[in-house]
């Protein structure tokens, strides 16, 4: 009984060890995961937004990208637009906040393959965006390319995925 | 010594003030026995819900009139373990994954030449007879050649302009399973 006792002891412990260790360094893909939920969050905003909140959700939206970071949107008959380098990136995102009456924009199905040297990753996901006033979500399948730099993983590329083509 | 109740044997005294019909409503007459039910209803419902049948909510017109907007449906993932995708089947088709995906019809099969005139599907130069298809289509497309994994899916609403709606070649392992119920 003594020894049953002692091995779910030790068991709980290692449990507890792997878990603490999962938190303190969490993996690459797990960063990449927590970026994606603060970038959709920071995509995401209600009507009578200060110009000021405006301006500070661009520059924090551009702060996710690299600074030759590029968004390549294609969607045929539709929209077809392609933003370069921050500056771009983020003159886009002001645009759309003021155009806008509200955004809420959602990642539900996130897949991320990191390269096996660490330094890139690739996320396959479905974005969901409910523009305020509309009753139909916009859904579109998009790949995110990552990079590592400077210990911080920016977004190097953003493309439109067909699934039906 | 007279034999206890299985119920008090597990529970003690501690719930001695619950009435019994009240602890063999909640946990059977031999909760043994209602564990190892539970589990097994568990398990099932996980194979089921899970790599089964998948429960759909339909957003939009798309698929009307056979599918209305908000209804709820099953689709069956393991539709298509025997034999491959039918013209006719509305399918599931997933995007990066399978909590938002495009349902469809299938109307276009692998090698086939897919092409809309006048509102009309013709397949390899032949009239498509499509009885699902209730609302008025005006639609004319160029010719879609299907590749070997291709197919060709469309929804059955096709009264709005052809820029309004989802529809085109899908690869094979997009294809989740089939709606069903």
């Amino acid at each position: 009984m003594k020894i049953v006792f002692r091995f779910i002891l030790l068991a709980a412990l290692a449990a507890l060890g792997v878990w603490l260790w999962l938190v303190l360094f969490p993996g690459p893909e797990k960063i990449i995961r927590k970026r994606l939920t603060e970038l959709a969050r920071t995509a995401s905003f209600s009507s009578g937004e200060s110009d000021l909140a405006r301006l500070a959700a661009a520059q924090s939206m551009a702060g996710f990208f690299a600074t030759n970071g590029e968004i390549n949107i294609d969607v045929p008959g539709r929209v077809q637009h392609t933003f370069i380098g921050r500056d771009e990136i983020k003159q886009a995102v002001l645009v759309v906040r003021s155009t806008l009456g509200g955004l809420k924009v959602q990642f539900p199905d996130i897949k991320i393959t990191v390269a096996p040297d660490k330094q890139s990753a690739v996320a396959d996901l479905t974005v969901e965006a409910n523009v305020a006033g509309d009753r139909d979500s916009i859904v579109q399948e998009m790949k995110f390319t990552f990079q590592q730099t400077d210990g911080q993983w920016l977004i190097a590329r953003v493309e439109t995925v067909p699934t039906l083509s | 010594m007279p034999a206890q109740n299985p119920v008090e044997q597990l529970n003690g005294r501690g719930l001695s003030h619950v009435p019994r019909w009240l602890r063999i409503v909640v946990i059977g007459r031999n909760p043994k026995v209602t564990l190892a039910r539970a589990a097994v209803l568990a398990v099932l419902c996980i194979v089921v819900f899970k790599f089964t049948l998948l429960h759909i909510r339909v957003e939009g017109i798309s698929m009307l009139p056979a599918y209305q907007d908000g209804s709820a449906h099953f689709v069956n993932q393991l539709a298509y373990l025997w034999h491959e995708p039918r013209r006719g089947d509305v399918v599931s088709i997933r995007l990066a994954g399978v909590h938002l995906m495009y349902l469809k019809r299938i109307i276009g099969l692998p090698g086939e030449t897919v092409v809309f005139v006048n509102g009309r599907v013709l397949i390899d130069g032949e009239v498509l007879d499509e009885p699902y298809e209730k609302l008025p289509c005006d639609w004319n497309l160029p010719p879609e050649k299907l590749g070997p994994d291709e197919y060709f899916v469309v929804g059955d609403n096709r009264s709005m302009p052809s820029q309004d709606h989802k529809f085109g070649k899908v690869e094979r392992n997009r294809i989740v399973g089939k709606a069903v119920l």
